[in-house]
């Protein structure tokens, strides 16, 4: 699967622009992580590319093909999981992946729908009704939904809020074994778990695509632009975002970000999340 | 196949849901609503009680409940917001189209367990008239097809506005709007079809088709909108009109839309029901279509086909004329609006002819201009589905023509000629009418109809004679039977479905009874000839009629619930009693219609004869247990009554609620407080005898022509007496 996204525009109709001339390639197999603020642009582009919106300009390809044609395969190909959503709380957990089966056009789903349950641990749920899980397993229940049939192109936005730690991971991993052989696109605001599964990091802010590259690349932006300093020592200066803030028997120890580190500020190995906020700081400088 | 299966699984999500379990629940039971409080059906037949009623009823009800379910089942989807899950996987238009053939389905369920929960009740209600062909044909008709109706009505609002608020209000409204300004138009009440009666012993094939007219007209137009509400679906985060730009390049999808609004349209406009007829009852302009000049019919024949299974008419008609004018004339005839009329022909030639586009009490006119020729015969031929009369549009059925009963009146039976005098014969007319074997003819008069010829494929052609240029003929499946008194022979003709009614209320024993009193101390009737009375129970007619020779009986008068009427009689032979005894008082010494609160009409007479009957018959205690105690008790009753001693709180109360307690006290009045009156001024006059030469007078008192009708004062007069002498108080 080969998603590619040529000078995508997207206002909506109060005027409002969302997306700006965005150029983007994605290609399977691969797990990508979505970064970006709120109001980014992330669900979006995202909705634009389950034709669920149409751009106000540009392309976006689907194996070489425009949407418009491409989108019936494009939905039989598709798992998503949206930001927000709901479920039909009259139904049982099995009948409702067995409906978005019907939906998705699956035939004999019976097999594809007990992996999917056994996948996001509620096997013990199959027949309770869906108004009496509560907000995790109702969010476990949307990843169930979007991983039926195996779909090529999996969308995730926000996929493990609500959960717990320990499923947090238990998806993270889930999450990675399927973009084995998938494209998979994430879209999140945890940066640590983009960071341990993420192969590759889209980085939108304001429309524009800031960033594309691997998580070690976007750290490597960030080498000599971040450092440590004790509070006491610090001068007010523009350009300078504090990241950390630590208190310790010696005072208060402080992480920044910046275009370029004052002299009080200890140059150190910047982690993901300072290249992403580092990123994010010198848009907003620019 | 994709969308097959979503279908399937999309019916068995909406009938998990308790809101669907309950809007089928309610609608199942909602036919209990045309039993207690909406009786939009006014004729008093079994089938009108406790078929038509219940079924619109439940029609109405479960058409604005499946509404409201459509509103809620396509508003759910975007409440729960499950829709956004579902538009990854499918469009929003497949995925409408799928919930609306899910709901139909909801609702053709629905249906099948309304029928199968009335069937037994219905049948026990009805007794022995009980017709199943009209209980599977009424049910998915007056109920079955309002659901549908309402389903794509919500639905389409709900695709317009995509807000489920003012979708009901714009749903409300529009079912306010059948059930108010439309409900007296009969293409236009969607929801409450206008069936004022089913027959109990004849069929109704004709209302039937009238009503799935009506709504398959809807069906088109609302799918039609429904369609172009679909096209409107937002899609691609599109507003209105951008999604249906988008959704209308597909030109196929428009094209069905407009297709659907056209059809509509034109079977709306092109209906084939009734006529334009104009709706001014008092213009009389083809009375007033000039005679022609030397011109005389010599008489004329007629062979009509009727097709009982297409409810249609075909016949062949020949007339004769002379023409002593010398010269061509223009002869008009008055035909049926639905009959097309095609080889005229003058002489064996073809000639010129015209039918009117303005129509007058049923008819178009036929104008024909004949050759100057001294003999002519005029042959047409005519046939076509015949229409009724447009100002009783809310009353269709009467022009019923099916394989149980038919009724072909003037027109509608053969050109009826308006402007050729007779000759010296008055109109000489041979009748031929082919009918299925089963079916008797009855020609209304004095005339009797023979069977001329039997048929290979079942049917046989009856002729009978006539001198007229109009003509009504009922035929049915009816039973005869002939009743003799003192020289008098009564040929009662009754459908055979009524046969055990009939039976029970010993008919025939009360048919002797009642000519016996009735002539002994009236008279004959004046429609009657000197030897021979045809009573020919009709199909429901809301009222009766009689002509030389022939009187109807509607049958509304003698179904189970009117033969049970206390206020009649204490038994079913004593309504039946009551109901002949109308052949005197109320047909040919017709009362003209009463004034709401009056308590003179043909009533008090009938109640009273009857009492005098049923005191020959049965004694004078049991007369005066049964009728005057009975009269007593209601009058005294009457006179008690709230309203009755405080009129102007009755005139404080709503309008219906007022006709309604009117009607119950003018009831009393009519059938309680008159009678009781006529007992004591036959008491003031001198008893019995005095007051039956009274009557006698009346009945064959010589009739004003401008207004032949019976008053109270005229009675007061007769009896030498005056109100305040027969003031009960």
């Amino acid at each position: 699967m080969q998603i590619e996204l040529k000078e995508l525009s997207m206002t909506y109709p109060d005027g409002k622009q969302v997306l700006r001339h965005l150029n983007l390639s994605l290609k399977s197999p691969s797990l990508i992580g979505l970064l970006g603020p709120n109001g980014a642009g992330k669900s979006t582009l995202m909705k634009l590319m389950v034709a669920a919106l149409m751009p106000t300009d540009g392309l976006i390809l689907v194996n070489g093909q425009p949407l418009a044609k491409a989108e019936r395969m494009l939905k039989s190909n598709l798992g998503y999981l949206p930001q927000n959503f709901g479920l039909f709380d009259e139904l049982t957990v099995a009948q409702f992946l067995d409906y978005m089966a019907a939906l998705k056009g699956l035939r004999s789903p019976k097999m594809t729908i007990q992996e999917a349950i056994k996948a996001v641990n509620l096997v013990e749920k199959t027949k309770s009704k869906i108004r009496t899980l509560s907000g995790g397993q109702r969010q476990r229940v949307g990843i169930a939904q979007a991983l039926l049939g195996n779909p090529d192109f999996l969308i995730f936005d926000e996929p493990t809020v609500g959960l717990d730690p320990e499923e947090r991971i238990h998806f993270r991993n889930l999450f990675s074994r399927t973009a084995q052989d998938r494209l998979v696109l994430l879209s999140t605001h945890i940066i640590e778990d983009v960071q341990s599964i993420c192969d590759q990091i889209i980085v939108v802010n304001h429309g524009r695509v800031l960033f594309t590259g691997t998580p070690e690349e976007l750290i490597q932006t960030a080498v000599g632009h971040v450092g440590a300093f004790w509070e006491k020592d610090l001068i007010i200066e523009k350009g300078l975002h504090i990241t950390s803030r630590v208190n310790t028997r010696h005072g208060v120890r402080c992480r920044a970000v910046a275009d370029k580190l004052p002299s009080y500020v200890k140059a150190e190995e910047p982690s993901l999340e300072d290249a992403y906020i580092y990123l994010i700081s010198r848009e907003a400088v620019q | 196949m994709k969308t097959i299966c979503l279908f399937h699984l999309e019916l068995c999500r909406l009938l998990k849901s308790r809101f669907t379990y309950l809007i089928i629940v309610l609608s199942v039971l909602s036919p209990v609503i045309g039993l207690i409080l909406y009786k939009p059906a006014a004729a008093s037949t079994m089938l009108s009680i406790y078929i038509a009623n219940p079924a619109i009823a439940g029609g109405m009800a479960s058409g604005i409940m499946f509404g409201m379910l459509a509103v809620f089942e396509l508003d759910r989807a975007a409440r729960s917001r499950v829709d956004i899950l579902i538009y990854a996987a499918v469009s929003p238009l497949c995925m409408a189209l799928v919930r609306i053939l899910t709901l139909m389905i909801a609702a053709l369920i629905t249906l099948g367990l309304a029928m199968l929960v009335w069937l037994p009740v219905s049948k026990l209600l009805i007794g022995s008239v009980f017709g199943f062909v009209d209980y599977v044909l009424a049910y998915p008709i007056f109920m079955g097809l309002a659901m549908p109706l309402g389903i794509l009505s919500a639905a389409a609002a709900y695709q317009f506005t995509q807000r489920a608020d003012l979708t009901m209000v714009l749903f409300a409204a529009f079912a306010a709007l059948s059930l108010t300004l439309w409900a007296d138009n009969w293409q236009l009440c969607w929801l409450n079809p206008c069936v004022w009666a089913l027959s109990d012993d004849f069929s109704n094939f004709r209302i039937f088709r009238s009503v799935v007219y009506m709504r398959l007209t809807w069906l088109v137009a609302l799918s039609g909108v429904w369609t172009i509400s679909w096209l409107c679906l937002r899609q691609y985060g599109k507003g209105l009109l951008g999604s249906l730009l988008l959704s209308v390049r597909r030109i196929y999808r428009p094209t069905v839309a407009l297709i659907l609004l056209t059809f509509s349209v034109i079977a709306y406009a092109g209906q084939p029901m009734v006529d334009n007829s104009n709706p001014d009852e008092t213009a009389m302009l083809f009375n007033e279509v000039p005679y022609t000049e030397d011109v005389v019919c010599t008489g004329y024949t007629a062979q009509i086909f009727p097709d009982v299974n297409a409810g249609t008419l075909s016949g062949y008609t020949a007339y004769q004329f002379q023409n002593g004018s010398g010269q061509e004339q223009r002869v008009a005839f008055g035909i049926n609006p639905g009959y097309a009329v095609s080889n005229v022909k003058a002489n064996g030639l073809d000639v010129p002819f015209l039918v009117s586009d303005y129509q007058e009490y049923n008819e178009a006119m036929l104008e024909i201009t004949i050759p100057a020729d001294k003999q002519v015969e005029l042959t047409m031929e005519y046939g076509g589905f015949p229409r009724e009369n447009a100002n009783m549009s809310t009353m269709q059925g009467s022009t019923e023509i099916s394989e149980e009963y038919m009724c072909l009146e003037n027109a509608t039976l053969s050109p009826r000629l308006m402007n050729v005098p007779p000759d010296e014969n008055m109109y000489p007319a041979a009748i031929e009418i082919t009918l299925p074997y089963s079916m008797t003819l009855i020609p209304f008069g004095n005339s009797d109809a023979q069977v001329v010829a039997e048929h290979e494929n079942g049917t046989k052609t009856w002729r009978y004679k006539r001198n007229s240029t109009g003509g009504i003929v009922y035929a049915g499946n009816y039973i005869r039977e002939e009743v003799v008194v003192d020289g008098f022979t009564i040929e009662f003709y009754y459908g055979s479905k009524h046969k055990a009614v009939m039976e029970s209320a010993g008919a025939v024993n009360a048919i002797k009874s009642v000519v016996d009193y009735c002539v002994e101390h009236y008279g004959y009737l004046s429609f009657g000839d000197e030897n021979k009375l045809k009573l020919i129970q009709s199909r429901v007619l809301g009222g009766g009629y009689a002509a030389g020779g022939a009187s109807l009986l509607d049958e509304a008068d003698f179904t189970a619930e009117n033969l049970s009427n206390a206020d009649k009689g204490s038994e079913s032979g004593e309504v039946m009693i009551h109901e002949l005894v109308h052949q005197w008082w109320g047909l040919g010494n017709m009362f003209d219609v009463s004034y709401p609160n009056s308590l003179w009409s043909a009533e008090g007479l009938t109640v009273y004869t009857t009492y005098r009957i049923v005191k020959e018959l049965y004694g004078e205690d049991y007369a005066q247990k049964y009728y005057v105690a009975q009269w007593q008790k209601a009058v005294d009753d009457y006179y008690l009554d709230f309203y009755v001693r405080n009129p102007e709180y009755l005139a404080a109360l709503p309008a219906d609620k007022q006709l309604e307690i009117t009607d119950n006290l003018t009831y009393v009045r009519q059938y309680c407080e008159m009678p009781l009156k006529i007992l004591k001024a036959e008491a003031l006059v001198g008893g019995e005898e005095a007051m039956d030469k009274i009557l006698n007078g009346l009945f064959n008192r010589e009739l004003d022509p401008m207004y032949p009708y019976l008053t109270y004062q005229e009675f007061l007069n007769a009896c030498g007496l005056t109100e305040e002498d027969l003031n009960l108080a």
